[in-house]
């Protein structure tokens, strides 16, 4: 018997077809115990994200495995025979797609740590449903510590991605823990909001909004449990926060060199973070030249992120290196050597393999 | 003997530091893991030196330069070992490994060229060498304030210039540096204030130059926490300060 595994994702299809092919979280189980009833398939794992949806599988034949899944899908998803174009691994194939897909490695954000917690919940399901057994159970633990292997012995985690871990990355190279710091935002934009969403996300406390229009200060404050300030108080505010994020559409500099200058003499050594991400630029340049304060704009911000998505492309061999050697020091082999899958009977499905036991004696 | 340790150990901080670098700036998986196990080696030779040394002499092994300077390393690894984890700084020892490098290499050639060989003491005194041990543990714990200094230009030049390279990504925050380099300069001075104290009860009263020094120095650091704690300094600032008064104190010990 061999694993596959059968899918499209976020590269292979657009996101139009991958909702018409999405599982419905509810429905997954009841898939599962239909997969399994299709030719000689013995076992099945769904994983559907909205990045992906693929299906693992064990199978004796999985050619003609594969060939049912998909007359399944496009009879059960509103696919015309053909529309879809499914990637098809088989054997080490198989496991080298799941480990590369656990690891972050197919991700649309290289490196992202949240399908990691949709592999494990998708196998969780699954093994819930019994339309697991020793393969599976085997290639989803191996799948796990390759993910967490990777991620801890590469950098494919470092460094930022977008506009909002920059800032995030930044303010936590200034601050360390973001538990005590308190935020200010300067207009109430889309790209304001988001930054001081990643920066709650990561702890940060007492934000303080101000904008022009104040219904939308409040609007805004009451979204983040926040607090509204009047455009003309957020001065008297400065003394208060660790961090500010100015998005404001005013014409010219709105946060002027003498007022952090001011603001800096009373703050006892701590670092002030500035965010500029308005165009035109809501706070003046000099201001970085201050001791202890940071000041970033969005060009800045961009161009990180930029620089994070290079650092982790080029992660992206060392990690498959790692899956490599995995693979030939304990991987598919294991798998290859272990019994049938349903000729173990009912009993045997749904028994995962203890992780620590060694995957060259299964 | 002795120097073959002194040798081994300083060979293993060189090779500590070389690997680091070499994994900070590779592409491949980092190393950092190793910084402890290094420090650790280096530190066993170190004391296997100071330990053929001291039954050399029959007492604590500081008689001459390069003895102090050693010791004085082997000060700054221990502080890094007991301190480095518990301040979130595992890049000081990686940091502070060419500094200990340097100092052992010119022990290394102080000792081959010009060791002055055995000296034993007149009398025992235990009050001696609490002051000897007392003072060189602070030059240890002053000499990490140093380097934490050092990475804290490093790090804000980083910040300031809005290109962070790779090691920034590895590097500590800032405020964890300068909040450790307080936390040194204040264990430091407590240790010198033992120290000095232990002096005072010592059967040989010390020279007046050495008293003028040692106090030269406490003063230093005692004015320095003192001007931080009233005035809040610029953590800039006093990384500098802290960078100034270590090379003061590096340099008061040639007058020892």
């Amino acid at each position: 018997m061999s694993i596959f595994c059968l899918g499209v994702n976020h590269k292979t299809a657009p996101v139009e077809i991958r909702e018409r092919l999405a599982f419905a979280e509810k429905a997954v189980p009841h898939h599962l115990t239909e997969i399994c009833g299709i030719g000689n398939i013995s076992e099945a794992v769904v994983l559907s994200t909205c990045n992906r949806v693929e299906i693992y599988g064990g199978s004796p034949d999985p050619a003609a495995a594969l060939d049912k899944l998909v007359d399944y899908l496009e009879g059960h998803f509103s696919v015309a025979p053909g529309e879809v174009e499914f990637y098809r691994h088989e054997a080490e194939a198989a496991a080298q797609h799941l480990f590369e897909v656990t690891s972050g490695l197919d991700s649309m954000v290289l490196g992202e740590t949240e399908i990691f917690g949709q592999v494990k919940s998708a196998y969780a399901t699954a093994l819930s449903a019994g339309t697991t057994a020793r393969k599976m159970n085997k290639l989803f633990q191996q799948s796990f510590t390759v993910g967490k292997l990777v991620r801890t012995s590469t950098r494919i985690q470092q460094g930022s991605t977008s506009v909002g871990s920059a800032a995030v990355d930044l303010a936590e190279k200034i601050f360390g823990q973001l538990d005590g710091c308190r935020v200010m935002i300067i207009g109430a934009g889309e790209m304001s909001r988001t930054t001081a969403q990643s920066l709650l996300s990561r702890g940060a406390k007492s934000i303080i909004v101000s904008n022009r229009s104040f219904d939308k200060a409040e609007e805004l404050a009451a979204e983040l449990k926040g607090r509204a300030v009047r455009f003309d108080d957020w001065e008297s505010c400065l003394d208060e926060v660790d961090i500010i994020v100015s998005s404001t559409s005013a014409p010219h500099a709105v946060v002027k060199h003498e007022m952090i200058n001011r603001v800096m003499a009373g703050r006892r050594g701590h670092s002030l973070f500035l965010i500029d991400i308005a165009v035109p630029r809501d706070i003046e340049d000099e201001v970085n030249t201050i001791d202890n304060v940071y000041l970033y704009n969005i060009d800045q911000l961009q161009q990180i992120a930029s620089e994070g998505k290079t650092r982790r492309e080029k992660q992206i061999a060392v990690c498959r290196g790692v899956i490599e050697e995995f693979l030939k020091e304990k991987g598919i082999e294991a798998l290859a050597g272990l019994p049938e899958g349903r000729s173990g009977g009912a009993s045997e499905r749904n028994q995962p393999e203890p992780s620590s036991r060694p995957l060259t004696n299964p | 003997m002795d120097d073959l340790y002194l040798i081994l150990a300083t060979l293993t901080f060189l090779g500590g530091f070389i690997l680091a670098a070499v994994s900070l700036r590779s592409e491949g998986p980092g190393r950092q893991g190793l910084n402890i196990p290094i420090a650790v080696v280096g530190l066993i030779f170190q004391c296997l030196f100071l330990q053929e040394r001291g039954e050399l002499h029959g007492r604590c092994p500081i008689t001459n330069g390069a003895e102090v300077l050693v010791f004085v390393s082997w000060s700054i690894v221990i502080m890094y070992l007991a301190l480095g984890k518990a301040f979130r700084l595992s890049l000081l020892g990686v940091f502070s490994m060419p500094m200990v490098f340097l100092f052992q290499l010119i022990a290394i050639v102080y000792l081959h060229f010009a060791d002055p060989g055995p000296r034993p003491p007149v009398s025992l005194d235990p009050w001696l060498e609490l002051h000897a041990a007392m003072s060189l543990l602070a030059y240890g714990a002053y000499g990490l304030a140093g380097v934490a200094g050092v990475m804290y230009f490093f790090q804000d030049r980083q910040l300031k210039s809005h290109h962070p390279g790779r090691l920034f990504y590895s590097m500590p925050p800032i405020r964890y540096l300068a909040d450790a380099l307080v936390r040194l300069l204040v264990i430091g001075s407590v240790l010198l204030t033992i120290g000095i104290v232990a002096a005072f009860f010592m059967k040989v009263v010390p020279s007046v130059s050495h008293l003028v020094i040692s106090g030269a120095v406490w003063l230093v650091y005692v004015l320095l926490l003192s001007i931080h704690s009233a005035k809040r300094l610029p953590p800039k600032r006093l990384s500098l300060s802290s960078i100034v008064a270590f090379a003061f104190a590096l340099l008061t010990l040639s007058f020892l």
